[in-house]
């Protein structure tokens, strides 16, 4: 008798290692993947100054721009494509012949091709720590909060991109639905700009959808920004949105594979 | 009990109804029409445990989407299917633990990893014990030369290699029921002639077969029945045999003569067969109604009039009847 989790981890594995496959491209991922934190920091840095503005200071900012890159390094950095290809061409034919549940499997493969970024997230997030200097959590509480709530980025983020994805069973498409939801996870997570310098009724609109937890939440958690109270609020909220959007994701499967519409052989 | 039943499956897709260019693009983006495509029409099928049935039909006739309505992959429009008592679409996931599948233009590897891994993670989806994954690798290197390629990363292989690493994919936990769609598309003769070689001794090993392809010695090699499709309706459901003769009713003899042939000159001395060219000047071929002349009576007349240098002895291929078939010549 096999062990209950033995396909998922064959599967993590095999999808970790195709993207470990391509190495120059993993290389290049790990040494540049900092790059777009940087510019970002030396923005902040002009627009700082001395002063403050929707509450962050320079030493805040430092902190929410590496814990910025190292959740989005986490959230872009799933098999997207991989999924949206095998429906666009009509390779999802050979997956729904193996005796796995599909919407588990790609989650499986989903977790093993973000692991692969994680030196990425690691080597930038240590290389702006020792740069930068950020201030530390501001208890050990909130480090761990902010490491739980970091962690729950995994299955979120399978789970936008894997409704995403199923969007292509109408679409026919993904390019522009991947260009979509990227704008949105960014703009809304506070990835371009913290949700607390947006006008209320945006901040609004934000916290009720699930992006705000990519980047707002684990940095309102080590920042102090919510008291424990409102850092398990928000951790409540996550977890939330990782269950709702799992049976989601099943539900949208449910009408989608009926449009199976494979062709030519 | 079957271990297949279809009735009357049928398969029904919503194509867009575009006028062609910039235009009808455009027209379509505000008035959108749709027509209704029937790709399976009320087929009926039964399967017994054992069996091995070719499914052919002209391109387009429905045989890969009849395929995936019984693996389970689409879900009928109308009419049921079991197989081996389950639903093949609303229980997806019991049902491919008993089938296998392979489908000839679309592989089931993992591109960018060696073969062996994407049998390994195989053996782990289907549940296959560790002493059995052994013995079915060593069987399928016996059989398929599966070895030689192992190591290799699928994105390098031959296409015969891919179809043999695909086939054992499709076999490594030993499925009862077995769909092959195209399994020799596109190979050489010698790959063709090992492919078929191992489909035979799977059929002798008992499993039950649906093979579809368009190469017809792949399913007179390996299939005792036939099933016909054209435009999603079965044409011929039978054996093999049953089809040839029914509908092969001419035999003929080749010959080679001493000199030139004159086909008008033999149709005038010998009405009662048909004549026509051979391949070469001094060729000629006599066509004759097989449940009007025995070969020997045939062969008897024609040899003491045209003392022949050569001669052979040829009947229609079950290709020949099948694409008859198709063209609507022959009466169904």
């Amino acid at each position: 008798m096999s062990h209950p989790l033995a396909v998922d981890r064959a599967l993590a594995i095999i999808s970790l290692k195709r993207r470990l496959a391509y190495k120059t491209n993993w290389v290049f991922a790990i040494v540049l993947g900092g790059g777009a934190m940087l510019s970002g920091l030396a923005l902040w840095r002009n627009l700082l100054g001395e002063g403050t503005l929707g509450g962050y200071d320079w030493d805040s900012m430092r902190a929410y721009m590496i814990i910025g890159f190292f959740t989005a390094t986490l959230a872009f950095g799933g098999a997207d494509w991989a999924i949206a290809d095998r429906i666009l061409d009509g390779l999802i034919a050979v997956d729904l012949t193996k005796p796995v549940d599909f919407q588990r499997a790609r989650a499986a493969e989903f977790v093993g091709s973000m692991i692969s970024t994680v030196p990425t997230a690691v080597v930038g997030t240590v290389a702006a720590w020792l740069l930068f200097s950020p201030p530390p959590p501001v208890s050990p509480l909130a480090g761990a909060l902010t490491l739980l709530s970091v962690l729950l980025i995994f299955p979120l983020a399978f789970e936008i991109t894997y409704l995403s994805v199923l969007v292509c069973f109408w679409t026919r498409r993904y390019l522009g639905v991947m260009w979509a939801r990227e704008a949105v996870l960014g703009f809304f997570s506070g990835l371009m700009i913290p949700l607390a310098l947006m006008p209320v009724p945006l901040q609004i609109l934000a916290w009720c959808l699930p992006f705000p937890h990519f980047t707002t939440t684990p940095s309102h958690i080590y920042l102090g920004r919510v008291d424990t109270l409102g850092a398990l609020g928000l951790i409540a909220a996550e977890i939330g949105w990782v269950v709702l959007m799992w049976f989601g994701g099943r539900l949208v499967f449910g009408h989608a594979v009926k449009k199976v519409t494979v062709h030519g052989g | 009990m079957p271990i297949l039943e279809a009735r009357s499956l049928s398969k029904r897709f919503r194509r867009p109804d575009k006028d062609s260019g910039f235009k009808g693009a455009m027209k379509h983006l505000v008035q959108r029409r749709y027509k209704n495509f029937t790709a399976v029409d009320a087929v009926d099928l039964e399967i017994e445990p054992g069996e091995s049935v070719a499914y052919v039909g002209p391109n387009g006739a429905g045989k890969s989407t009849t395929v995936k309505l019984l693996t389970g992959i689409l879900k009928p429009t109308e009419g049921t299917v079991r197989v081996m008592g389950r639903d093949p679409h609303t229980e997806r996931i019991a049902n491919a633990h008993d089938i296998g599948v392979l489908f000839g233009q679309r592989t089931q590897l993992w591109w960018d990893l060696p073969v062996e891994e994407s049998l390994k993670l195989l053996k782990h989806m289907y549940g296959v014990s560790e002493a059995d994954y052994k013995a079915r690798i060593e069987k399928f290197d016996e059989l398929l030369g599966l070895g030689e390629f192992m190591p290799a990363l699928a994105r390098t292989l031959s296409l015969g290699q891919r179809m043999r690493a695909d086939l054992a994919c499709a076999l490594l936990h030993a499925p009862k029921m077995v769909y092959l769609d195209e399994p020799t598309i596109g190979l050489d003769i010698s790959v063709k002639d090992r492919l078929r070689a191992f489909l035979r001794r799977l059929v002798e090993d008992g499993t039950t077969l649906l093979l579809t392809s368009h190469d017809l010695a792949d399913i007179e090699e390996v299939c005792d029945r036939i099933v016909v499709i054209d435009e999603g309706r079965i044409a011929y459901d039978g054996p093999i045999e049953r089809l040839k003769a029914h509908y092969i009713t001419t035999k003929a003899v080749n010959l080679v003569l001493e000199g030139p042939a004159d086909t008008a000159a033999l149709a005038e001395k010998f009405p009662h067969y048909e004549w026509s060219p051979g391949e070469a000047p001094t060729e000629v071929v006599v066509t004759y109604e097989s449940a009007r002349f025995t070969t020997a009576e045939v062969l008897g007349e024609v040899t003491a009039h045209l003392r022949p240098r050569d001669l052979s002895l040829s009947e229609p291929s079950i290709e020949d009847v099948i694409r008859r078939l198709y063209a609507g010549e022959l009466s169904r």
